[in-house]
């Protein structure tokens, strides 16, 4: 692992330096299967050191994108580029890559230790150099004494990790990953979740992955593509795509949202009905007249504030508590029929229950115009 | 990738081509004497229906008919057990039991019936040497394995829970194998059935043996007319029609199973 | 308990002849009794020093041990195909791959006698290893292709990911996670070819025939156990062939019953 970078590199969590180069680049890909189109004309491009991740629900092509960076499928029309060289017609075993699939692949009759070496063994690597190689890989992995074992006495997590290991050894150019959490229980998938971001980072490659779980998504990437029907809805750091969705599938994707209807009357301002109006400070001033519907994330509604300035306070009553464990959903319903949700953490500094009326406050800088 | 499957289709052609000189010279003429052919004719099919060797068409029909039916019963039982059998030894056992005469070869299995025939492990009652009654029993043996083992595929995959069911339901126990085991396992008796008829009628070695010239099927005919009288011409025109009736009734049998899939 | 005694009956019925052969090759006079009047393995030397059945044994050897090698290669490379490339109408190139099965043996026989005559063949061995193969195949390629069904196409693709071109992905993961199928091919290949009696009897002469063959010639001519020997020595040799074969594959896999 010498032409890695050492474990001092830049810690988590640093943002990538924008103006880096690029590594991976899609250039209006587009692929059909029969008479499906699975990618619609997607432009695509990765930077050096990025992790970045494929997010959408089944059948959004983002599984077909990974296969079109890794060549086990050919692009009906458009090209695929890595550093700036045409590998279109380049088969896979060609294209220097890594890749970790989400079964795991690894190969049955080898152990652990030559399911790593693979990839070295092809490169007619030393057989010292192997050894230390794998050795390393292994450790990264912490998987060092497990080079003996066969792959069916692993533990799903442990022959995640040794899935990695195989991509990794070799320094490849990108890693690709396909859903490389999805196999393994709740609890575990979390644990993975950090421990696979600080080998990435501690590695400083260039990552891909491809994941329909967008607490996922949110929390290992640099940089979230949110893809529907084969394109890419938005691109862009986590807490942009959060924060300001730019499309209406990417504000019901991520995260939870309820939705008010209205009528602008000011550049500011949405009428709900008589007597019920919205401040909002959305970024963008408003269309006097035109219809708004607006979004707001449940954990910036306010339940049952405290006295103070009477600012976008609505009133409610509960129509349904949802307990959660460390917070409780609240459903409220609004005059005019729409249902807010909110949460509540627990134990709950206010007493709630169902059919008790309440007030809501709706902080302006919350919404989200859809 | 598609070029793989080249040798063996060249394979496969070879015995195309093989069966083609057998239809070719089922409508040739025979000169006797040699192995030269005279001209088209339909004179050595003609001869497959004439009295001389109806007679030995009949009875291989018959026999096999009675062989199918004889080894179904027999079978039935053992199927049962292999495929319900909840111990891995006992399935296991039975399982080497059923395969191991399949591949022990029909020279070795007939003569092994030639002793037992032929009053050496006891006297018979009735002859049963060189006639067709110790060829039926030959020929069941022959073919127990395959309805075996086709039968017991096709019990396996009746659920059991179905007939605990139907005993749940007051059924007894032969109750339940006649409206639940049974019709379930149709699709094996049907197939079984039809594997065993088909190649019963082409069954060479155990009528031979067994048979001591005197029980004909259509096979020896093939052979006495091709290897003692040299005519190929005759005995490929036999040879034709046991070819017609297995590829019917096999075929038949592809239609009926593709045709239940279908369902 | 009824069905219980009815099974151990018929699996007697099943084995009762092979039993039988096994005594009566051990007894000492010429005279086939049951049970055997002693012990005796003048029929075993009798049967190993009979030129026509040392003869025909060669013959066996060389026919099954080219017809297996030759079906084996031709049979995995169509179940590769079959399964792997994409093919239309696949059924039915997979129905003519096992159409051998249900060609009667004296049709194809006697087909194989009059094209071996027609092409000047009648006194070479390659008649009979071209039906060999022709007969042997279908057991072949529906052994392997099970293997290859089971094969996940996924680590093919790992193996490309790594770098692995088509050829070395072949080698390497391939053919040694098809190592099963492919012995248990070569058992049935051997077994059916070793045994195969119908066909041969039409197609070979007195110099090339086989085994099988040679036997039957000796059982219409002759009278005493040299054949109960000869069958002894092959049931026992097809017994530890299937042994070796549950041994290490067991049975049910190796027969394709286990789903």
């Amino acid at each position: 692992m010498t032409a890695l970078r050492s474990p001092a590199g830049p810690p988590s969590g640093a943002p990538t330096p924008s103006g880096t180069r690029v590594v991976v680049e899609l250039r209006g890909c587009t692929r059909d299967f029969g008479g499906v189109r699975a990618v619609d004309g997607l432009d695509l491009s990765v930077r050096e050191g990025e992790l970045l991740s494929l997010l959408g629900p089944s059948g959004c092509g983002k599984t077909t994108t990974l296969n079109l960076i890794a060549g086990f499928v050919a692009p009906t029309t458009g090209r695929v580029l890595i550093d700036d060289q045409d590998v279109t017609a380049r088969p896979p075993h060609e294209r220097g890559l890594g890749v970790v699939f989400q079964s795991y692949a690894l190969f049955p009759h080898l152990s652990v230790f030559e399911n790593v070496a693979f990839g070295l063994r092809e490169r007619r690597v030393s057989e010292a150099e192997i050894r230390r190689r794998v050795g390393e890989a292994l450790a990264l992995v912490r998987l060092g004494e497990e080079g003996a074992r066969r792959p069916r006495q692993l533990s799903g997590g442990m022959q995640q990790r040794a899935a990695l290991a195989r991509a990794l050894v070799y320094t490849p150019r990108v890693l690709l990953l396909d859903e490389p959490l999805a196999a393994l229980d709740r609890k575990l998938r979390e644990e993975m979740r950090t421990e696979l971001r600080e080998i990435l980072r501690s590695v400083g490659i260039t990552a891909i992955f491809v994941t329909h779980d967008q607490a996922e998504a949110l929390s290992l990437s640099d940089r979230v593509a949110v893809m529907n029907r084969g394109r890419i809805e938005q691109l862009g750091a986590p807490r942009e795509v959060y924060e300001r969705p730019a499309t209406r599938f990417v504000a019901d994707f991520i995260g939870a949202s309820s939705r008010v209807r209205g009528r602008a009357v000011a550049t500011d301002r949405v009428e709900l009905g008589p007597g019920q109006s919205l401040e909002v400070r959305a970024g963008r001033p408003l269309s006097v007249g035109a219809t708004v519907e607006l979004g707001i994330r449940p954990e910036r509604v306010v339940v049952a504030p405290p006295d103070g300035p009477r600012v976008n306070r609505i009133a409610g009553r509960v129509t349904r508590l949802t307990y959660l464990g460390a917070q409780t959903e609240v459903t409220v319903e609004i005059a005019g029929g729409a249902s807010v949700l909110g949460l509540v953490p627990e134990p709950s500094p206010v007493s709630l229950a169902v059919g008790r009326e309440v007030t809501l406050a709706l902080p302006p800088d919350a919404f989200l115009v859809l | 990738m598609r070029l793989l499957l080249l040798p063996s289709l060249g394979v496969i052609a070879i015995l195309a081509v093989a069966l083609g000189a057998l239809f070719q010279y089922s409508v040739l003429a025979f000169v006797p004497g040699s192995l030269q052919t005279g001209g088209f004719t339909l004179a050595n099919f003609r001869s497959v229906v004439s009295p001389q060797y109806l007679g030995s068409v009949w009875d291989t029909v018959v026999l096999s008919l009675a062989t199918t039916a004889l080894t179904l019963v027999v079978s039935y039982p053992v199927a049962y057990a292999l495929a319900r059998s909840t111990s891995a030894a006992v399935r296991s056992a039975l399982l080497v039991l059923t395969l191991a005469p399949f591949f022990t070869g029909a020279i070795v299995r007939t003569y092994a019936w030639i002793l037992v025939l032929g009053n050496t492990v006891v006297t018979w009652p009735v002859p049963m040497l060189f006639t067709e009654r110790g060829v039926l029993v030959g020929l069941v043996h022959f073919s127990m394995p395959t309805m075996i083992l086709l039968l017991a595929a096709a019990i396996s995959h009746v659920d059991p829970a179905l007939e605990r069911a139907a005993a749940s339901l007051g059924a007894t126990p032969a109750r339940v194998f006649r409206r639940v085991t049974l019709p379930l396992s149709m699709p094996g008796v049907v197939s079984g059935s039809l594997v065993v008829f088909a190649w019963t009628l082409s069954a060479f070695p155990t009528p031979e043996l067994l048979g001591g010239g005197k029980v004909k099927m259509i096979a020896n005919v093939v052979k006495d007319l091709a290897l003692d009288s040299f005519n190929w011409p005759g005995a490929a025109a036999f040879a034709m029609v046991a070819l017609a009736l297995t590829l019917g009734l096999l075929g038949g049998l592809g239609r009926l199973a593709a045709g239940r899939v279908e369902r | 308990m009824i069905g219980r005694a009815a099974v151990v009956l018929l699996v007697l019925f099943m084995t009762l002849p092979t039993v039988v052969v096994v005594a009566v090759s051990f007894n000492p006079t010429a005279i086939m009794s049951f049970p055997p009047a002693g012990l005796s393995l003048r029929w075993y030397a009798n049967a190993l020093g009979y030129p026509q059945f040392q003869r025909a044994a060669v013959n066996s050897l060389i026919v099954t041990a080219a017809a297996s090698a030759i079906a084996l290669l031709v049979g995995t490379a169509a179940a590769l195909a079959l399964e792997r490339a994409r093919l239309r109408g696949r059924h039915v190139w997979a129905t003519a791959l096992l159409s051998p099965l249900v060609v009667p043996g004296v049709a194809a026989g006697l087909g194989f006698l009059i094209l071996a005559a027609g092409l000047g063949l009648l006194r070479s061995r390659l008649v009979l290893i071209a039906a060999h193969v022709a007969l042997v195949l279908p057991f072949v390629v529906r052994s392997v292709w099970v293997s290859v069904k089971n094969l996940d196409p996924t680590l093919e693709r790992a193996a490309a990911s790594l770098g692995a071109t088509p050829w070395r992905t072949f080698r390497r993961v391939t053919l040694p996670l098809l190592r099963p199928g492919l012995f248990a091919a070569l058992l049935f290949a051997v077994i059916v070819s070793a045994n195969e009696f119908v066909v041969s009897l039409f197609v070979s002469s007195r110099l090339t025939e086989i085994l099988p063959v040679a036997m039957f010639t000796y059982v219409v001519n002759y009278t005493d156990p040299t054949i109960a020997a000869l069958s002894s020595l092959f049931i026992a040799a097809t017994l530890a062939l299937v042994w070796i074969a549950d041994r290490f594959f067991g049975l049910a896999a190796v027969f394709l019953l286990d789903r």
